[in-house]
């Protein structure tokens, strides 16, 4: 186990500061892509940090820090969707992709359809989305975190994909192909 | 066979779909990684490893003693009623029995709907 994991684990503050601050970017941008929000990613990003802190005994070291530091991350945010119910103000969830728009157009970026298509989906499939094609975890790590079953996922992550084709008018001809032909037979 | 076919082509077709989709999705996700982030100093990152164990501190002397006081409370109640009031407290053993159970099996219940 990494020294500085040790010591955080005996109680030694500034292994837990040290920690953090090697952490926290990449905390924070994992927050925003799956909440859209970047305001909203700082918040978590300090509600993970204590939770961790909380839970640091609990911590196996099997995998990295940093995963375990987004299993907490992506329970959190769940926690939070199912308590303020963001998920049906669709108004709600339609700012909070907007946010990110606008950090985008005022660093000159440009707005990519497939994030908007993302933004629209509900949480419980985007955040998937994100960790199985984005981060690379397994169908099993994330049913583990998201306390599902890894078939749960993989349709969510499915379905979640076709949501995102439909949103993007990817492969509409070979599905209208499909439909012109069923209605055929 | 020309039927396998056309389907095999078709799946094909559907999976380089995803691929696109995957693959634009992808491209969006990571200019969110281009973004600067603002990380506080190592003194600010200890001052909140400070305050947070502080404060959980502060919750679990809280909830000890709520808790306590509770128990207490609960099981002075018990033992007046057994030697004072027998039958007030079988009633008691058998409500709380009733309340366990119905409480487990709603709350399975709901998480079974909510894994739905």
């Amino acid at each position: 186990m990494d020294p500085l994991i040790k010591s955080a684990k005996e109680g030694d503050h500034l292994a837990f500061a040290m920690l953090f601050k090697e952490n926290y970017p990449f905390l924070v941008k994992y927050l925003m892509k799956i909440t859209m929000n970047p305001d909203i990613a700082e918040e978590l990003a300090q509600e993970t940090m204590a939770k961790c802190i909380q839970k640091i005994h609990l911590y196996n070291g099997q995998s990295k820090f940093s995963t375990w530091l987004i299993s907490i991350a992506t329970n959190a945010y769940i926690d939070q969707c199912r308590k303020q119910k963001r998920e049906n103000q669709w108004k709600g969830q339609e700012e909070v992709y907007r946010k990110l728009k606008w950090h985008f157009e005022s660093r000159n970026e440009e707005w990519n359809d497939a994030i908007e298509a993302l933004g629209k989906l509900p949480v419980d499939v985007r955040v998937p989305i994100v960790l199985k094609h984005y981060y690379g975890y397994s169908y099993d790590e994330i049913g583990a975190w998201m306390k599902i079953s890894s078939g749960t996922v993989k349709s969510r992550v499915h379905n979640g994909i076709l949501a995102v084709r439909r949103e993007l008018k990817l492969g509409e001809e070979t599905e209208g192909r499909h439909t012109r032909q069923r209605t055929t037979k | 066979m020309k039927k396998q076919k056309v389907v095999i082509l078709d799946n094909e077709q559907q999976n380089k779909h995803d691929l696109d989709a995957i693959h634009k999705l992808q491209e969006g996700l990571s200019k969110v990684d281009q973004f600067p982030v603002y990380t506080p100093d190592l003194q600010w990152f200890e001052n909140m490893v400070i305050t947070e164990k502080e404060n959980s501190r502060k919750k679990l002397r809280k909830e000890l003693s709520l808790f306590l006081t509770i128990a207490l409370f609960i099981l002075s109640g018990i033992i007046v009623s057994f030697y004072q009031m027998p039958i007030v407290f079988l009633f008691i053993q058998i409500i709380t029995t009733i309340f366990i159970v119905f409480y487990t099996v709603t709350g399975f219940r709901r998480k079974v709907k909510i894994n739905e």
